[in-house]
């Protein structure tokens, strides 16, 4: 009905056990307020809908082309090529594309239909004190739909983490805080500058609302925190960033952070920028080893004077290799 | 670079002693002896020896049948017979001649360091036909109305195969280990005392006699051990091996003729008792399962650990028990050992699980069992299953995850108690028998074979006995009633071209909606389950007129009683099941002439059978619709799963409506499909769904390979559903409805990146208990990942070792075909396509 009882969904993922306690079902909410130079879901920083092929899927057999208005699609010897400028997104392809090798990323829904699916894993989620993480992109900046989803699952009893960027409106922030089980807060960057860089934007507003968070916490008792930070070959994966970072929480969220956890970089996505006719600085970057992480993860227990919190995750070089 | 192999589990916890049985299990044939078939007979001209009628589900052996049958005779040793012998009944001629041979005439051979006696069990006795019942007998089988020409067609036409299978069921273990053979002895003694006259001289005197005979073999054959263990006595000069004998010689003194009084004792009369039912019915061990033996031995576990017996004694007792369990598969050792001749083993056994009022009954010799299991893993017997319900321990849980992550097949099945109870209790009602299966003892059901659910110690519950390729309704409903390709008989290489007798259930270009098809569907689903039925009930006369096993009918309640053997439907409960096989396939094909033909309008009806005439050859577009955009069952899509439980209630409901006529047995369904629908997929056409002729089926109740694209639950989910999933004030157990008290296969590959750590292996076992919650009744995990598969596949020498389980049978992966290796790999990711 009206338009903000809709949202922009670029994915939905169940059985996901990496995006908060338990089992979890993880809604990517697409659009993003920052354009990390790293980042892993590059489909999901802008709002609007993108034009992907799966070359793995396609069998060549044009239809896409032939039912296509606009003559925005191409094949070439590398395969199907879309003229983005042309293409309008409608969505003819997608829908006649027989093996589904066409995709219009980002899907506009409804809470009730979101609800239904997140609704068929509840068995799991009360197994293993799971539940719902809203992703992204940045869930937090499609405020009306989410808060109004919060609430549904709030009703339905249904455990929810939100995983933000916080580079969002402090109002939103805290009436998510009301409604949320689990905050799931990036911290990249402490270098004012640097993180400009990397992603676009300076941190003033996101560590102003780490702290808003931090004090909300304090008062409320609730909801839990989880810091998280994306451990980035020459952008954030040195001893001062993590140690700055670090020094932060142990200044401002001593006490209250559950876990800080480092998250290793990892090049799956290349593929996905390939899809989105995107270069990506990161193609060719290695994975970390083991024993970095190992040091970073000492530099962040010393610095936030709570070792108990800070665990690493992902795969590293070494898992790789052997 | 680390060698890929060493990622393979390895075992632990291993003896010298039991090091050396497994090693000298493993030199196979260069063993000093085993235990092959051996053949004896009456050395009579007409004698039979090879029954293939108990083989027809294993469409491999087709071929090698008359081989079979000629050499056994030619090759068998002729056993002396008494006077008289052919004055008596068939029953007692092979109650007498089966002893005589396992007791006199094959040789007793127990291994060094072995605590537990009974070798070379693995018999093919004469069927003790006197000339005019082989003559009758053999016109039966032979005939050209006979069965073996039947049995040909229906399965060379893609209808499926049935047989009156050997074992599947779950003896009376626990009345022998605790009374012995001499308590069902002296019963059966008492019963016969009470018959008249009359009825001694006729066929309940008949068959009471040949039980009482047979009776006294498991005491006779231990008299035998008992002395042999006492001579290995005086020979062995280690003191301690010396002692081991002594006190195994006194224990075959006791059991199984008395109750054991210790653990050793109870696991040797278990294992006698077992083994002998595998002489009885020359077939090593197909499904013959021990029940829920964490809980009928767990009184002597405590006595003897109580009395001093340390808890790795107690262990070592049961790995000699596992060592003897795999000398099953040394029946076809010479012919050669590969999936489809003689992997068709299933020695189940079940532990843990629920008990009344919901209380989990694990015990100390659960956990015993399991540290068993995982010390010897990776081995292929006995097959175990861990019952999991709402209730089962985290202590449980934790330790099936470990072994979940530490092995790469799972080293067992996992049963879910509440789906399975709630299939028993509906088999209950459906045949009648609630006084048999009630609320109050449906908690001690087990499995049997592969995850083939039944009560224990009176129940013959003849799962696998029909095997139905679901699949061919969808054909017929095509062909209105003829067939799209043309079969032939892989023997003689002739076509069948004669005319089914099948309902012509219209044009289907005429159907105007899928209402018109799905009716058509209907009616060929009930045709394929009577032809079923047909051919089932011939052999089952077969059986019950020629092939009595009358000292499995000591070990199964009802036959004592009624007078009858276990082969005339002798026991309490008498189920044969029909398991439904390509059940996916057959659903996603429904779905997608519902999206092509009528939906979406894709292709008229007319195109759509020529594409699959084709083999979907020159109809790539149309293909790929099929197999891509139609819905698919597995993505937990309630239309697509809604339909699933439409045939899954279509096909069940049409089960029950038989018996057969001479033993007045109840079809029942049930959802396995050994390797059926493998080789099925090489001669039954190409399917609306997109599968072509050549691609497998699906396999059991799980999704066609790769449609589960919505993940893990996802495909659980739909599992639970077609089931009957869970209804308020309708469900037999609970809410819980499950169509299939047979049990449904359901087998998924994970990566083991799920299980990496502790926190995901928490998860895991969350998901576990989600599993009880919404899904099936059996779920058989493999942990697999791609990259060591495919060098497996490609450098087999070095993965020897690496197991894996394919519908609740483990397998060695370098002895399975390519075909299946490439099943497994495809079927390593969840990820799309």
């Amino acid at each position: 009905m009206k338009q903000n009882n809709k949202a922009i969904i670029l994915d939905i993922q169940r059985m996901s056990t990496e995006d908060g306690p338990g089992i979890r079902t993880t809604v990517f909410f697409k659009g993003c307020s920052l354009a990390c130079a790293w980042c892993h879901n590059p489909e999901s920083i802008l709002f609007t809908q993108a034009f992907e092929w799966y070359q793995n899927r396609c069998i060549g057999c044009r239809t896409c082309m032939e039912n296509c208005k606009y003559s925005a699609i191409s094949f070439t010897k590398d395969g199907l090529k879309v003229d983005r400028q042309i293409c309008t997104l409608c969505g003819v392809c997608t829908k006649k594309c027989p093996t589904m090798a066409i995709e219009i990323k980002g899907k506009e829904m409804d809470i009730e239909a979101l609800i239904t699916i997140i609704m068929k894993d509840r068995a799991y989620y009360v197994k293993s004190g799971g539940g719902v993480t809203l992703s992204g992109g940045e869930a937090l900046l499609q405020s009306k739909f989410v808060l109004a989803l919060l609430e549904e699952l709030n009703r339905k009893g249904v455990h929810v983490a939100i995983d933000t960027a916080g580079h969002v409106s402090s109002n939103v922030l805290t009436q998510a805080l009301d409604l949320a089980d689990l905050i799931l807060y990036d911290l990249k960057i402490m270098d004012r500058e640097m993180h400009k860089k990397y992603t676009g934007k300076n941190n003033d507003l996101i560590l102003q609302n780490a702290c808003m968070v931090a004090n909300y916490i304090r008062q409320n008792k609730r909801p839990n925190l989880w810091i998280r930070t994306p451990i980035i070959p020459l952008a954030t994966d040195h001893c001062n960033n993590i140690a700055a970072i670090g020094n932060f929480i142990h200044k401002n969220m001593a006490g209250i952070v559950d876990r800080w956890e480092l998250c290793t970089f990892n090049n799956l996505c290349k593929d996905k920028y390939a899809r989105l006719d995107l270069l990506w600085n990161y193609s060719n970057c290695d994975l970390m080893t083991m024993e970095q992480m190992d040091k970073l993860a000492d530099c962040a227990r010393q610095s936030c004077e709570e070792p108990n919190i800070v665990l690493w995750t992902g795969s590293t070089k070494l898992n790789d290799k052997n | 670079m680390r060698k890929l192999s060493e990622s393979v589990k390895t075992r632990k916890n291993i003896s010298n002693r039991i090091q050396f049985l497994i090693d000298y299990y493993f030199k196979g044939v260069n063993r000093n002896w085993s235990n092959p078939f051996t053949p004896f007979t009456t050395d009579t001209e007409w004698d039979v020896i090879y029954d293939e009628t108990s083989n027809y589900i294993v469409p491999e052996k087709y071929e090698i049948l008359d081989k079979f049958k000629t050499s056994f005779r030619l090759s068998a040793y002729p056993i002396a017979l008494p006077d008289q012998f052919w004055e008596k009944s068939l029953v007692e001629r092979r109650s007498w001649f089966i002893k005589e041979a396992i007791v006199n005439y094959m040789p007793q051979e127990i291994l060094p360091g072995d605590l537990i006696a009974g070798a070379r069990f693995n018999m093919m006795a004469s069927r003790c036909f006197n000339e005019e019942e082989a003559c009758r007998r053999n016109y039966v089988v032979y005939g050209p109305e006979g069965v073996r020409n039947r049995e040909m067609e229906f399965h060379y036409r893609g209808f499926g195969n049935c047989t009156t299978a050997s074992g599947h069921l779950i003896p009376n273990h626990q009345e022998v280990i605790e009374k012995g053979f001499k308590h069902i002895y002296e019963d059966l003694n008492t019963k016969y005392n009470l018959l008249t006259e009359e009825e001694k001289k006729g066929q309940k005197g008949n068959q009471l006699r040949a039980m009482i005979n047979s009776s006294t073999m498991p005491r006779d054959l231990a008299e035998k051990y008992s002395k042999l263990c006492l001579e290995f006595a005086q020979e062995e000069e280690d003191k301690d091996r010396k002692n081991e004998l002594i006190q195994m010689s006194t224990n075959l003194k006791r059991v199984p003729w008395e109750g054991a009084e210790t653990f050793w004792e109870a696991v040797q009369s278990l294992w006698f008792t077992h083994m002998l039912i595998m002489t009885d019915e020359n077939y090593p061990g197909p499904g013959v399962s021990f029940g829920r033996l964490d809980q009928y031995l767990y009184p002597y576990w405590k006595k003897s650990v109580n009395e001093g017996m340390s808890e790795e004694f107690g262990k070592e007792i049961l790995k000699c028990f596992w060592m003897h369990c795999n000398t099953a598969y040394d029946a076809t050792i010479y012919e050669g050992n590969n999936q489809g001749i003689s992997a068709s083993f299933g020695q189940l056994l079940s532990i843990s699980g629920i008990g009344r009022n919901g209380i989990d009954l694990s015990n100390d010799l659960t956990y015993a069992i399991l540290d068993v299991i995982d010390d010897m893993n990776p081995i292929l017997e006995p097959k175990p299953s861990v019952r999991l319900h709402r209730n089962s321990p985290d202590k449980l849980l934790d330790k099936v995850v470990d072994m979940l992550a530490s092995s790469q097949g799972a080293p067992f099945l996992i049963n879910f108690d509440e789906r399975s109870m709630a299939g028993l209790l509906r088999q209950a009602r459906m045949a009648n028998i609630e006084h048999l299966i009630t609320p109050e003892n449906v908690y001690d059901y087990a499995s049997v074979g592969c995850m083939e659910n039944t009560m224990v110690g009176n129940d013959r519950s003849g799962t696998v006995d029909n095997n139905v390729y679901l699949s061919k309704a969808i054909e017929l409903t095509l062909g209105n009633g003829n067939e799209l390709v043309l079969y032939e008989n892989k023997l003689t290489h002739q076509s069948f071209s004669e005319e089914l007798d099948s309902p012509k259930t219209g044009d289907p270009n005429s159907f105007k909606s899928f209402e018109d098809f799905y009716k058509a569907f209907e009616k060929q689903i009930c045709y394929i389950i009577r032809r079923n039925y047909e051919l089932y009930d011939a052999l089952d006369t077969h059986r019950a007129t020629f092939c009595p096993t009358p000292y499995l009918s000591c070990l199964v309640k009802g036959c004592a009683e009624q007078g009858k053997d276990i082969t005339q439907g002798g026991a309490q409960i008498r189920m044969t099941t029909v398991e439904g096989v390509q059940f996916a396939s057959t659903v996603d094909s429904l779905l997608a002439v519902k999206y092509l033909v009528y939906d979406e309008k894709l292709c008229t009806m007319d195109e759509l059978i020529k594409a699959l005439k084709s083999n979907w050859r020159g109809f790539d577009i149309l293909h790929a619709q099929a197999k891509y955009r139609a819905p698919k069952y597995g993505r937990d899509d309630d239309e697509a799963d809604a339909m699933a439980e439409k045939v899954m209630a279509l096909w069940s409901s049409e089960v029950w409506k038989y018996k057969t006529t001479t033993t007045n047995v109840q079809f029942r369904p049930g959802m396995l499909s050994w390797n059926y629908w493998i080789t099925t997929g090489y001669f039954m056409p190409a399917l609306p769904d997109g599968r072509r002729q050549g691609e497998y089926f699906s396999n059991a109740i799980c999704p066609v390979d790769g449609t589960d694209t919505e993940g893990p639950t996802a495909n659980v989910n739909s599992v639970g559903k077609a089931l009957g999933g869970r209804k308020n004030g309708v469900g037999d157990f609970e809410d819980y409805i499950n169509y299939l008290p047979n049990g449904s296969s359901h087998t998924m590959t994970l990566s083991p990146a799920l299980l990496r750590d502790k926190n995901h292996k928490e998860k895991f076992k969350a998901f576990l208990r989600g599993y009880v919650e919404n899904g099936g009744t059996a779920l058989q995990i493999n942990m697999l990942d791609v990259d060591m598969l495919k060098d497996a596949q490609k450098n087999p020498e070095n993965y020897r070792n690496l197991l894996v389980r394919v519908t609740g049978y483990n397998a060695y992966f370098a002895s399975i075909g390519k075909e299946l290796q490439d099943e497994i790999i495809a079927r390593e990711s969840h990820s799309r396509f």
